[in-house]
């Protein structure tokens, strides 16, 4: 796994930008954590490539015009923790949500 | 400050950023805009279908390096424009789109005509944006048209809510937008031209892959001044024509799947290879592991994506090539080479003909011959997909760097007969010379319409093999001769089709290509359709199974061309 810090200005779209990069690689994202930082957003995000899709997704993500700034790096513990947790989640999510409300009142 | 339309302002700001020709379609969403056409300065070209308007936009832009404007309406009219989109994006054409979109109030709850236009083209644009209030139609115009010019070109779109077009507000005046700097932008080390003299002096094969970004930056003079120094083999790829002087004796022609011979083996033995303005995809690599196999890379590249897909390079040179190759040209004054004519004797001997010599008596090719040779200097050639397309790349012996225009990167068929429409407007005093497939020139046969209303003296070309044919020849070599739905043989009769929208017509067949020289009747013919000051259609009857050679077959390293069937 690799973890991709990506600092970016929080204009219409750049997320999703930034996500399709690797969806379209077909790529799974199992961490995404996307937050305002520093005066600007970032993007965490947990991988599983090799050295020449590192390469590529970092140029794809670089070309992005919002996109300030991208870092390659080993996953933080919180990120594994994270990661671990998610996978002990059910899948797909249950239709009760947290409110209680089930999904079907949802979309009424 | 005066109180206006969100239109008005709309068009207003287009004029601020020198539109003065659009390419659309009308419909609900967007009839605002049109509504506050006249007087606004700017001519609006009325396709006969979305992807009409989007590829003659493309063409106007492909012609002139300024962007091209294309209009639709929301929902389908949008979705029509996709295609258009997807292969701007490919082939770095500064492109905007402006979409209507439903009333504001009404996103988001599948109204009719409703698409999210912005979502399903968010990979297929280097710039996009919702309007989301009516003052923000400047900032947003001046932002999009920024980066549909800025580095390397591309599409960019607009979607505009038809209540925003329609509102008022003050209006001060066009905005005008200036980019944040990016921490991490790069650029080309100011020591790279000494690196670059450093790898040259060490390479006994070197060799120069020229791109489209030689001609989208400007920098053809430069790049000639620089081949004519280092006098190396140098081929193209097929958006790279044009951009190096077909007569320059170290030219080797066209490089790829279809290239010449000469230009394939040189690209497969080089010990170096500078690379100007191309991404190096798959028609140009053949097999990437095996690519240049012997070969250290020096790429010259302004967009950083485009750098070690293929293979690492030994060294990246980023940023403009109006800018890096002066500046390496400046030193390579100075610095001492080898003497490269064995390697240039071997690279650009007559035993690595351009074609085989068979393939120079094919009749298509002769034909194509025949018309180039009698085209002016001023002309532009379009080519849609597929054989005729690589047949055409083949044989443009044009040193215009905008003298070849292709759908090249996504290959979309159909694309030729608007692209003409956007380039003679561009143009009007060249000759244009549009060659389509039976199959291509049919997905918008729609703008003859478009032709015959403006009366533009655009020269249509169908080379009618009745079959996709392409296609066809990837079956015949790779799937067992199953010519799986390519058979067109119940194509309509073009002339006629031609003379319903009341252009003149005529067909020939390649019979009469079997003579040499052609008889004085063809090159009448071939001289009368050229020279029309009208519109005009030559149809081109040819063998069904006629391949284009040579051939480099997908998977294949670039020195395994085929020359006939195996």
């Amino acid at each position: 796994m690799n973890a991709f810090h990506i600092h970016y200005r929080n204009t219409q779209g750049t997320l999703m930008r930034i996500l399709t990069a690797v969806s379209r690689r077909g790529i799974d994202i199992p961490y995404l954590h996307a937050a305002a930082a520093d005066g600007v957003f970032r993007a965490d995000l947990l991988l599983e490539v090799n050295a020449k899709q590192i390469g590529q997704l970092c140029r794809d993500w670089h070309a992005i015009v919002d996109v300030m700034n991208v870092r390659v790096g080993a996953p933080t513990p919180e990120m594994m923790e994270n990661l671990a947790s998610s996978f002990a989640a059910p899948h797909p999510p249950a239709s009760a949500t947290s409110s209680g409300r089930s999904a079907s009142a949802a979309m009424a | 400050m005066s109180m206006l339309k969100g239109a008005e302002i709309f068009l207003k700001c287009l004029r601020a950023e020198g539109v003065h020709l659009v390419f659309g379609y009308p419909g609900g969403a967007i009839m605002p805009l049109y509504d506050a056409l006249e007087g606004s300065g700017i001519r609006h070209i009325l396709t006969r279908h979305e992807q009409g308007a989007v590829f003659a936009a493309e063409g106007h832009a492909r012609a002139t390096g300024a962007v091209g404007v294309a209009i639709a309406t929301s929902g389908p009219g949008a979705t029509n424009l996709v295609t258009g989109i997807a292969d701007a994006k490919m082939d770095s054409v500064p492109l905007v789109c402006i979409t209507g979109q439903v009333r504001s109030p009404l996103i988001g709850t599948d109204a009719f005509q409703e698409t999210d236009v912005f979502g399903l083209t968010l990979s297929l644009t280097k710039w996009s944006r919702l309007v989301r209030s009516i003052d923000e139609i400047p900032a947003v115009i001046a932002e999009g048209f920024y980066w549909a010019r800025e580095g390397r070109p591309g599409p960019v779109v607009i979607d505009i809510p038809t209540d925003f077009l329609k509102g008022k507000m003050e209006f001060s005046g066009p905005a005008k937008f200036s980019p944040k700097a990016r921490p991490s932008d790069e650029k080309a080390d100011a020591a790279f031209p000494d690196e670059v003299i450093s790898l040259l002096s060490k390479a006994q094969k070197p060799v120069a892959l020229i791109g489209a970004g030689a001609k989208l930056s400007g920098a053809v003079p430069e790049l000639r001044r620089l081949l004519d120094d280092l006098n190396i083999p140098a081929f193209a790829t097929v958006h790279g024509l044009g951009a190096v002087s077909p007569e320059a004796p170290y030219y080797l022609g066209m490089v790829g799947m279809h290239g010449t011979r000469a230009a394939n083996m040189a690209l497969h033995e080089n010990d170096l290879l500078l690379v100007f303005g191309a991404r190096l995809d798959d028609r140009v690599t053949g097999d990437p592991s095996r690519f240049a196999p012997n070969s250290k890379i020096v790429h010259f590249e302004i967009d950083p994506a485009q750098l070690d897909r293929v293979r690492q390079c030994e060294l990246s040179v980023i940023g403009d090539l109006a800018q890096t190759i002066p500046a390496f040209h400046r030193k390579i004054n100075n610095a001492k080479l080898p003497d490269w004519s064995d390697w240039r004797a071997v690279a650009c001997g007559e035993d690595r003909a351009e074609l085989d010599p068979r393939g120079l008596a094919q009749p298509t090719i002769r034909f194509l011959d025949e018309l180039f040779g009698r085209l002016p200097n001023n002309s532009v050639i379009l080519a849609d997909v597929g054989q005729h397309q690589m047949w055409a790349a083949q044989r443009y012996r044009s040193d215009s760097p905008r003298g070849f225009i292709t759908s090249g990167g996504l290959g979309s068929m159909g694309f030729a007969l608007p692209a003409a429409v956007g380039v003679q407007l561009a143009k009007p005093d060249a000759t244009v010379l549009c060659v389509s497939g039976d199959g291509g020139f049919q997905m918008n046969i729609q703008e003859l319409a478009t032709v015959r209303r403006l009366n533009l003296p655009i020269k249509m070309v169908i080379v009618d093999n009745k079959y996709l044919g392409m296609v066809r020849q990837w079956q015949q070599l790779f799937y067992q001769r199953n010519y799986a739905e390519t058979d067109l043989s119940d194509n309509p009769d073009f002339v006629e089709i031609a003379k319903a929208y009341r252009i003149s017509a005529e067909r020939i067949n390649e019979e009469v290509m079997q003579e040499f020289p052609v008889s004085q009747e063809t090159a009448d013919t071939l001289e009368r359709f050229l020279h029309s000051s009208q519109p005009e259609l030559l149809v081109f009857d040819c063998a069904p199974e006629a391949n284009v050679y040579p051939m480099v077959p997908a998977g294949a390293a670039l020195s395994e061309m085929l020359f006939e069937e195996e």
